[in-house]
């Protein structure tokens, strides 16, 4: 009965105006690919985080990232019928379900002869090409593969690599970077025979610069929100990220970073908090969001609790590729190392875990009260090492941790009820941990 | 005690010969999967160890630690390795073959870490740049081995090695092949159990049990044909012989598979190299696993499905096989997004599917006897 009367209501009241913006952006993703086919364009599926975005942007290929789709069909509530067709297809309900939606929505397409009617934002234009990435995790490049039964275009997949934590950087830098390298330039004569044009190291460097520019945005923006009381929650950065992987390398996305940034500096600086009477900061620890129940941010803000912090999605601080690399594709293969073994150094003298050190900084760093983890039952690679964080962060801090468990888009996998009756328990252990 | 006398006892009671070698001062390196080279470790004077599961002991400790939403082999592995199963392992070597194993690695390695605990990157494209990162990451697993042991890699005792274990391979083929005739001269659970007993123990040892297997096998009277249908097994890790058993047991012959712990993990050979690691790195890198990308030659879908499953359409001709089934592993992403294209192009063979989704468990595999049954009935 609860979660009947709650179906109406997927999404979060916003605590900024530019996260309110981000709905049209959203929905330009789409639209700008179904402009680019009928201008001859092409479009790509896309998977984010895959370190390839300057590249596509340099050779005017529109990405389509087929994750947000799947995300965007939860927050509309119009997942199920993408969901029931894969499954019917033969895919189980354990796989992942950014993936079952794809794969259903590319499957009803194809029996249809046409975009499925109704669909969210007008679905997803008929790619030209599919740009898998095993960066994040496997189903990022089987998915694509396994589309192949629906879509008839060609396909390819790139490795994004990343050293485990104790390895000797010394040692294995050279061949990492060398390795990341030939991946992407194995990309770029892919995509220079897809589209018939030469890619230009210019272009490629003018699309890294924007896309560095925003990021370091994005990363001021968050600094920011060390302010007390929270000037931006986390329910923002589930809609503000949508313009650094969507729109990375673009002029569009510095700008829209650049008003967030001016707007959240004023919120901290006036101590205009996201609700009038802040008791508890929330730290989200891991985790996919609940795509189909953001609104779950706005019941804790109810009890005075705001998540003013996050470690998903914002993968990656800024770093520093060294002066000496002067090839554009290089910069991108060494940013990639940087980034990936940001936190190598910190992990190997303690904890042995790069998350739990990225998240005792963000609990100082915030002065958060709580972290909360969100376990989705068909995503290992964000769920899979929750509970062994929780352990090992238990060591070091004694804030309340918390794990919901449901699935990023799947709704079958969530109970109202139960994440109610827990989130009650967490506040209580909030409010006695303050006590003292 | 007979080969198969005594594979039966080495399958039932494993680890039990690593342990005694280990007693004695011998170095048992444990690992995942199938992207670790024995060679290596053996050419070090070490005893490879291929971790395994146990399909009837419940999950009973790792839910503490691991969420249940992991692949459940690689939770019962680790469940048993918080209970000391593994206690006897000097190292602890995982490849980056999937979501779970490479999650597990940092978990295990801090619960019960070994005094040498290392991972190997695999790449999941194919190609020459992922060949040579692969061999580097190999090189950077000898030198970590070296560094620990303080033992020095011999290039001419690694040529020895492959050798080895590619005339382990070669009779392994030649068990295989006795399964060709109608019936076959030897089961699919006998095979599994003379596989799964050979990955706790030196790879001579096993190959000197082979070879007398294979010879004692040779001699069975050759059975009368019957019209029992002949099934291909795919899937993921099965190092129970329960689930084939019970296939066999449905009144089918398993003769042909393509599984973790069975060809997938020993088919092709090692390149015989003057540089052995180029050759070992090009052999393992192209272990097909459903984790693997296999790049598209041209943009068809018959091509693909040809480039990716070539290799099984030879399986299943040369070993006449009538249907095939699936068992995949719960929350495996990858065999569950393989299952259906290959299903796909078994059925452009005319070779029927069953593909089954199980728990990694004994206790659930009775409730499939009626589903295999039943998909028996309709090929038979």
């Amino acid at each position: 009965m609860e979660q009947r009367e709650q179906q109406g209501k997927t999404a979060a009241v916003k605590g900024t105006d530019m996260a309110r913006k981000v709905r049209g952006m959203v929905k330009n993703i789409y639209q700008s690919a179904h402009e680019a086919k009928q201008a001859g364009g092409k479009v790509a599926y896309s998977m984010i985080m895959s370190q390839y975005d300057e590249i596509l942007r340099a050779m005017d290929i529109v990405p389509l990232p087929t994750e947000n789709f799947a995300g965007v069909c939860a927050a509309k509530r119009q997942m199920d019928r993408f969901l029931l067709q894969a499954e019917a297809d033969g895919y189980s309900q354990s796989l992942c379900s950014y993936a079952r939606i794809g794969l259903g929505f590319d499957s009803l397409r194809k029996e249809g002869s046409g975009i499925p009617d109704n669909s969210p934002d007008g679905g997803m234009a008929m790619p030209d090409m599919m740009l898998g990435s095993s960066s994040v995790c496997d189903p990022r490049y089987k998915w694509f593969q396994a589309a192949g039964r629906f879509l008839d275009v060609p396909r390819y997949n790139v490795d994004v690599v990343s050293p485990p934590i104790r390895a000797n950087l010394e040692d294995t830098r050279d061949y990492y970077i060398r390795y990341q390298k030939e991946q992407f330039r194995g990309l770029i004569a892919f995509l220079e025979k897809q589209t018939g044009r030469k890619m230009s190291d210019d272009r490629l460097w003018e699309s890294i610069r924007l896309c560095d520019e925003a990021w370091r945005l994005w990363y001021e923006i968050d600094r920011l929100r060390v302010a007390v009381p929270s000037p931006m929650p986390s329910q923002d950065h589930f809609s503000i990220m949508a313009a650094a992987h969507y729109y990375a390398g673009t002029q569009i996305a510095v700008d829209f970073y650049q008003g967030l940034y001016d707007e959240v500096k004023y919120k901290a600086a006036n101590k205009n908090g996201v609700v009038p009477d802040e008791k508890y900061r929330i730290l989200y620890g891991a985790g996919l969001p609940p795509w189909h129940t953001l609104w779950i941010f706005n019941y804790f803000e109810s009890f005075g609790a705001v998540f003013v912090i996050e470690n998903v999605y914002r993968a990656y601080d800024p770093v520093e590729v060294p002066s000496s690399v002067q090839d554009p594709v290089e910069y991108l293969a060494w940013r990639t190392f940087l980034r990936v073994t940001q936190w190598h150094e910190k992990a190997s003298a303690r904890s042995g875990n790069p998350y739990v050190e990225k998240l005792l900084e963000m609990a100082a760093d915030y002065k958060t009260d709580g972290v909360v983890f969100h376990a989705c039952r068909s995503c290992r690679a964000s769920t899979l090492g929750q509970t062994h964080i929780k352990n090992l962060l238990g060591r070091y801090t004694d804030i309340p941790m918390m794990q919901l468990t449901s699935d990023m888009v799947d709704l079958r996998d969530y109970s109202e009820s139960q994440w109610k009756a827990q989130i009650g328990a967490f506040i209580e252990a909030l409010a006695a941990r303050k006590r003292g | 005690m007979t080969a198969g006398a005594k594979l039966d006892e080495l399958y039932k009671n494993r680890g039990v010969r690593a342990k005694e070698l280990h007693n004695a001062g011998a170095i048992v390196i444990g690992y995942f999967c199938c992207f670790v080279p024995d060679e290596i470790i053996t050419a070090f004077d070490m005893v490879p160890y291929r971790i395994q599961g146990s399909q009837s002991e419940p999950i009973d400790e790792a839910d503490a630690f691991l969420e249940p939403m992991a692949c459940p082999f690689v939770r019962s592995c680790f469940n048993m390795a918080l209970k000391g199963s593994y206690d006897f392992l000097d190292g602890f070597v995982a490849p980056h073959s999937c979501d779970t194993i490479e999650r597990i690695y940092g978990i295990w390695s801090h619960h019960r870490p070994s005094p040498f605990n290392h991972m190997i990157n695999v790449p999941h494209m194919q190609g020459p740049s992922s060949e040579a990162f692969y061999r580097s990451e190999l090189d950077y697993f000898i030198k970590s081995l070296e560094d620990w042991s303080g033992r020095k890699l011999e290039n001419g005792k690694l040529i020895k090695a492959v050798s080895l274990y590619n005339e382990r391979r070669k009779v392994l083929r030649e068990l295989y092949d006795l399964r060709k005739s109608d019936p076959p001269l030897v089961s699919g659970t006998e095979i599994l159990k003379a596989l799964v007993a050979g990955m706790g123990i030196p790879g001579a040892e096993h190959l000197a049990l082979l070879r007398r297997y294979v010879a004692h096998v040779k001699e069975r009277p050759k059975p009368r044909k019957d019209k029992t249908p002949r099934i291909f097994i795919w899937g993921s890790e099965i190092d129970d012989a329960a689930f084939i058993q019970l296939v066999e047991e449905c009144g089918a012959q398993a003769v042909m598979d393509d599984l973790c712990t069975t060809t997938r993990s020993f088919w092709e050979e090692v390149p015989e190299t003057t540089d052995p690691v180029e050759g070992i790195a090009r052999r393992y890198l192209a272990t097909h696993c459903p984790r693997n990308d296999v790049p598209q030659k041209e943009c068809s879908r018959i091509s693909d499905l040809e480039q990716r499953y070539g290799y099984i359409k030879k399986f299943i001709k040369d070993w006449a096989v009538d249907g095939a089934i699936f068992y995949i592993v719960r929350y495996c992403d990858t065999c569950e997004l393989e299952g259906p294209d290959l299903r796909e192009y078994l059925n452009s063979l005319d070779i029927p599917v069953l593909m089954i989704e199980d728990d990694y468990s004994i206790s659930t595999i009775g409730q499939l006897r009626t589903r295999i049954q039943a998909f028996l009935e309709m090929i038979g």
